[in-house]
């Protein structure tokens, strides 16, 4: 009797839980995605939504819903890991089975996602590449048109990288922090940073992956700076990683010789690019981003434009900028 | 009945042992179409026969003959395919899967690896309206049925499998009143069908009613072998219970100190039933009983190791019930136990003698939570000397010192803790005969010191030679009580067969 | 303790960790030198400190699963008590410790009470924990600046920061625990044979419980150090360490079965796999070969320890008989 009494407490117990994470996981979407006949339903479809990025891309693009509730209805969603492709997969399918119109997505993965989304593209579905861009190639090789709407990174990156090669002369020593090493973006930006310091005739000593998260990126700059004692600078592939790397350009009591530039400019930043530990970063307004694509799926839907990529605007924030 | 049938199995000097012999010289034989009872008390070597008949464990030596030859299963389904199976007393039911995938567990129907559902479904149909279970649905899952019900399941499976022999190993443990008729039907249907079967049970009044001999057995020999239409209960119990005479241990006569432990209405559900009893300061209180009887149980209630419906437990005068509702209660009260399954339950095998035998005392040797490694060490050496603990060091870990030796590391950590009641559960199982005799002068030592000791044993001689006083268990509750001028082994034997002649009855 | 026992127990550890520091100091100039070693002092005091909690989760054959969450956990409520509520650094402090000690208490009066193993418990509270992190940040990486530098720094004429002063402090008293109190030896106990140890008349619901909630209260400590070195509080932190705990406190030979461990051995294991991070950053391994000899060394170390077991005892029995 008492185990039995036991084994429905921890029934109840892990079915109520569940059902209230379900209840506070949902209600936000739910609210927003009345479908009606007429209306098409837009998904938005990205990566971690705890990430501060897409959170804030999210947001940008509710508020671009609660500007134009007549025009469309929004379906928000995210996954918990940034890495977990699978789980983007499944949300790919859960959409395509719910009959929405369009699918704006950020890709987990810039080849892993195609296949899915050819098939949602092949079903009807207006497949729009936000962020991360798909794999150029392989689109090409399926006559795959998934319109990219979004920054160009490698533009960006260069543009922070410019900003730090003007520091330095000739010969001087940079490291880099790249990203997880798989993904577009990573790539994308790590040759960003390249051109730059190859314009400005600095030399690249070591180039290692912060799995685009703080602590790695700390212990991996700490080790570059031990290495190479004539380091001058270190590139961030994103904001979160330079924060490890400005922690451990601090630990090493070398404020005054290393340099530190990241890429995002997430809110942690900013003090720090005020005070100068940090030197650059870039902004690719991520919360107009879902926006944009947002509508660019509706000019297309409504026969208005033609499928095509679209480049957003990418900007450079230094001490300069912010104090404007 | 006229003339003899024609024998299917001879077994000649069948012999097998553990780590002591469990059968000795064994002949048997079974005869095409009867069914052969298998009687015995604990330990005599009855389901060690079966389970070499089915290959679950091999023999030392000795000859079997199926069907005119030699026979020697490797395993159960060498065994099952030769034609023999067996129910076994334990339930083999898997809960998970369905009746029908129970029933056809190593025989499932398939095509190219998939089950054949459909298939499965007839077959399981067959299997179990022969034994008249047309109730139950071949595709609900095992666990949904009733305890009675999952063993008439298991006994459809081995009757589905097309046997020549039947072994049959308590079955009727968990079955009521109807389902025992109801099996005794199928196994009169079979005996007609041709098919031997060896029936192994407790229960004489089963015996008497649809077994045509009965052999019996006793440590390991084959004592007589009977038609059951000419022998009587008293013949069967005499033989099972042997007429040696146990050898009085030297103890001195209990000295009346008061009382020691008592416990009244004791009922923890379903092995223990109502048991009182009460025992004297420097008194051995013996246990006996079958397997199953419910000794266990009893102690490990008093303990506070299981839960008990009801019951009280006094140690000293009947003042103040103890409330005992755990271990840890039942030791600060100055009870200990040693239980039945050291490995399991006793010892922590892999670590030190000391870290053992000061286990439930650490408190004792310790100052704000520090353990005083000197007093630890030398508290452990004077308890092992005086249990004549044979080791290399109090840093060695118990799983390297013998039986007996392991036996002794748990009651020194009783005898640190200066309990005044404690309960031992076959404390001399698995002993070789010196350490046994050290184990003894211990408990007679205890017993003159005025501590309360309940010793459970399966062992009746053992028990005559070191107890007080007996007290027989059967089926869960105290089925009699003996001292030294009126106890002997047929005595004993018949008291705890009793409850199970009874309870038959009842359910008629 | 006697040397030859001292020999037994440590010595395998330590030699693979030194013969690791021997193989990096060939593979670079830069490895063996003060600065290395003081990047290390300041990396292992969060990892060593979990390690030694989990040390204590293994002895008692249980798991925790939560460490890394509930690390992320706590530094997101340093930082939110910091920042948002102002309060002073030691309050902060002493809130984040509580947090962890919470969040433990969780973990064991749930799997002890309702017996539930508590790899399915920690694994419930992973996600709860880290998703609580999400909320007290509002998914933001606080920069908590300069507040917490002070014990990041190193110690003057130490050359390493007090946190690594604190974890080593740490590691001596949960040894000494293990080793010399009562409370130990019931542990040890408890996780060699629980049924035993209970008809013995011990109780052992407490004990069990209390190991989580020291756990959590050392993973709410190393969140203070983890925090303070990287100057910011992110919601992000500690993915997978619960993972690096556990192949630390089993590189120190502590059995997943229970009744066997050593915290000092696990410190040993948090610097093997410490040194292996910054000595293949250092020397700027690739990705997969970082990741392929991670991996290999500590398979490595854990057949060293199982050897242990023979080789070592057989040493032990010759240095008994004399024939050594």
């Amino acid at each position: 009797m008492k185990k039995h009494f036991k084994l429905l407490l921890q029934t109840t117990t892990c079915t109520a839980l569940s059902l209230l994470l379900i209840a506070c996981g949902q209600s936000k979407s739910d609210k927003t995605s009345t479908e009606t006949a007429e209306k098409p339903v837009i998904a938005l479809i990205m990566k971690s939504l705890a990430n501060e990025f897409f959170k804030t891309m999210g947001e940008g693009a509710e508020m671009h819903h609660a500007e134009n509730p007549d025009q469309y209805d929004l379906i928000v969603n995210g996954i918990k890991n940034e890495s977990d492709v699978s789980a983007q997969v499944d949300m790919v399918e859960q959409m395509m089975s719910r009959g929405v119109d369009a699918i704006v997505i950020a890709p987990a993965d810039s080849k892993a996602l195609i296949p899915i989304l050819k098939r949602a593209s092949d079903a009807g579905v207006l497949v729009i590449n936000i962020d991360n861009k798909l794999d150029s190639d392989i689109l090409k090789e399926l006559n795959l048109n998934l319109p990219f709407v979004g920054p160009n990174n490698r533009d960006g990156a260069r543009m922070v990288g410019e900003v730090v090669a003007q520091q330095l002369q000739a010969n001087d020593e940079v490291a880099i922090i790249e990203g997880i090493t798989t993904t577009f973006n990573a790539i994308q930006r790590r040759l960003g940073f390249e051109d730059a310091m190859q314009a400005g005739g600095v030399k690249v000593v070591s180039k290692q992956s912060g799995y685009w998260e703080m602590e790695p990126a700390n212990n991996v700059a700490s080790a570059m700076l031990n290495e190479h004692e004539n380091l001058k600078a270190l590139l961030c592939a994103n904001d979160s990683m330079a924060l490890g790397a400005v922690a451990a350009v601090r630990a090493a009591g070398l404020e005054e010789k290393v340099l530190v530039a990241g890429f995002d400019n997430i809110s942690a930043v900013r003090p720090l690019i005020l005070n100068g530990q940090m030197i650059a970063t870039a902004d690719q307004h991520g919360d107009q981003l879902a926006a944009f694509g947002i509508q660019a799926a509706l000019d297309i839907l409504s026969g208005g434009e033609q499928p095509k990529d679209q480049q957003t605007v990418v900007d450079l924030i230094t001490q300069e900028t912010l104090n404007q | 009945m006229s003339e003899p049938l024609p024998s299917v199995l001879t077994v000649n000097r069948l012999n097998k042992a553990y780590n002591v012999p469990v059968l000795k010289d064994f002949d048997f034989d079974l005869r095409k179409g009867e069914v052969h009872a298998l009687i015995g008390s604990n330990g005599a070597g009855k389901s060690t026969f079966a389970k070499i008949l089915t290959g679950l464990t091999p023999r030392n030596s000795g000859e079997i003959l199926f069907q005119g030859t030699p026979f020697k299963p490797s395993n159960k389904q060498e065994a099952s395919a030769a034609g023999i199976n067996m129910v076994l007393q334990e339930l083999n039911v898997i809960p998970t899967l369905t009746v029908g995938e129970n029933l056809f567990l190593h025989t499932l129907p398939h095509h190219k690896g998939i089950i054949a559902r459909k298939e499965l479904h007839q077959l399981s149909k067959q299997a179990l309206t022969r034994l008249g279970l047309n109730e139950l649905n071949p595709d609900q899952l095992a666990d949904t049925l009733g305890v009675g019900q999952q063993q008439l399941v298991e006994i459809a499976g081995a009757l589905a499998q097309n046997s020549s022999i039947l072994i049959l190993d308590e079955p009727t443990a968990a079955l009521t009143g109807p389902e025992i008729e109801r099996l005794f039907e199928n196994i009169q249907r079979l005996r007609e069908e041709g098919v031997a079967m060896i029936y192994i049970s407790h229960r004489m009044d089963e015996i008497f009613r649809i077994a045509d001999r009965v052999t019996v057995l006793r440590d390991g020999h084959r004592i007589n072998t009977h038609d059951t239409d000419g022998v009587s209960m008293d013949t069967l119990v005499h033989e099972m219970a042997g007429d040696e005479l146990a050898e009085r241990h030297p103890h001195l006569e209990i000295q009346h100190r008061g009382p020691g432990l008592t416990v009244k209405n004791l009922t923890a559900k379903p092995a223990v039933n109502d048991v009182s009893f009460s025992v004297q300061k420097g008194e051995i209180l013996g246990i006996a009983g079958l397997i199953g009887a419910g000794r266990t149980e009893t102690l490990r209630a008093i303990f506070g190791a299981d839960p008990k419906q009801s019951g009280t437990v006094f140690i000293g005068d009947e003042t103040t019930p103890l409330s005992i509702s755990s271990p840890t209660d039942a030791v600060k009260a100055g009870i200990g136990l040693i239980p039945e399954d050291r490995k399991q339950d006793g010892l922590l095998l892999n670590k030190s003698v000391s870290l053992n035998t000061t286990l439930s005392t650490l408190e004792r040797f310790s100052k704000s939570g520090l353990i005083d490694h000197r007093k630890e060490f030398d508290a452990t050496v004077a308890t092992t000397d005086k249990l004549e603990l044979k080791y290399d060091s109090v840093e060695q870990s118990v799983d390297e010192l013998s039986g007996g030796n392991q036996q002794k590391v748990v009651m020194g950590r009783w005898l640190l803790c200066d309990s005044p009641v404690l309960l031992f559960d076959e404390p001399t199982r698995g002993i070789d005969v010196a350490a046994k005799e050290t184990i003894y002068n211990a408990l007679d030592q205890l017993a003159r010191e005025g501590k309360t000791l309940v010793v459970v044993s399966s062992d009746l001689l053992e028990l005559m030679s070191i107890s007080h006083r007996i007290l027989v268990m059967s089926a869960g509750k105290i089925a009699g009580e003996f001292t030294p001028d009126d106890w002997s082994q047929e005595a004993i034997t018949a008291a705890a067969f009793s409850e199970y002649i009874s309870t038959h009855e009842r359910a008629q | 303790m006697n040397y030859k026992r001292w020999f037994t127990d440590y010595a395998p550890m330590i030699l693979i960790w030194l013969g690791l520091v021997l193989l990096f100091g060939i593979l670079s100039d830069n490895f063996v030198t003060s600065r290395t070693l003081a990047t290390l002092a300041s990396q292992v005091p969060p990892l060593a400190i979990i390690a030694c909690g989990m040390t204590l989760v293994l002895i008692i054959a249980g798991i925790d699963l939560s460490v890394g969450s509930t690390l992320a956990l706590a530094s997101a409520m340093l930082g939110v008590a910091l920042v948002d509520w102002e309060f002073p650094l030691i309050l902060a402090i002493v809130v984040a410790v509580i947090t962890g000690g919470l969040t433990g208490l969780f973990n064991g009066a749930i799997s002890v009470y309702l017996r539930i193993p508590s790899f399915i418990v920690t694994l419930g509270t992973l996600e709860i924990a880290r998703g609580l992190a999400y909320l007290a940040t509002d998914s933001q990486t606080k920069y908590l600046g300069v507040a917490l530098e002070p014990m990041a720094r190193p110690l003057p004429g130490l050359g390493v920061p007090i946190s690594f002063l604190i974890a080593v402090v740490v590691i001596i008293i949960g040894q000494f625990i293990l080793t010399r109190t009562t409370y130990g030896r019931y542990l040890i106990a408890i996780g060699t044979n629980e049924s035993a140890v209970r008809l013995a008349g011990v109780p052992t619901a407490r004990k069990k419980i209390s190991v989580f909630a020291i756990t959590g209260l050392l993973t709410g400590l190393a969140a203070v150090f983890f925090t303070s070195r990287l100057g910011s509080a992110d919601p992000n932190a500690g993915v997978g360490m619960e993972l690096s705990a556990i192949a630390a406190v089993v590189i120190g030979g502590t059995s997943l079965m229970g009744g066997r461990g050593s915290i000092i051995n696990s410190f040993i294991g948090v610097l093997i796999i410490a040194t292996l991070g910054a000595g293949l950053a250092q020397i700027g391994a690739s990705e997969p070969s970082k990741r392929v000899v991670t991996g290999l060394v500590i398979v490595l170390a854990v057949t060293i320890d199982a050897l242990r077991g023979g080789f070592f005892q057989k040493l032990k029995m010759r240095f008994k008989t004399g024939t050594l």
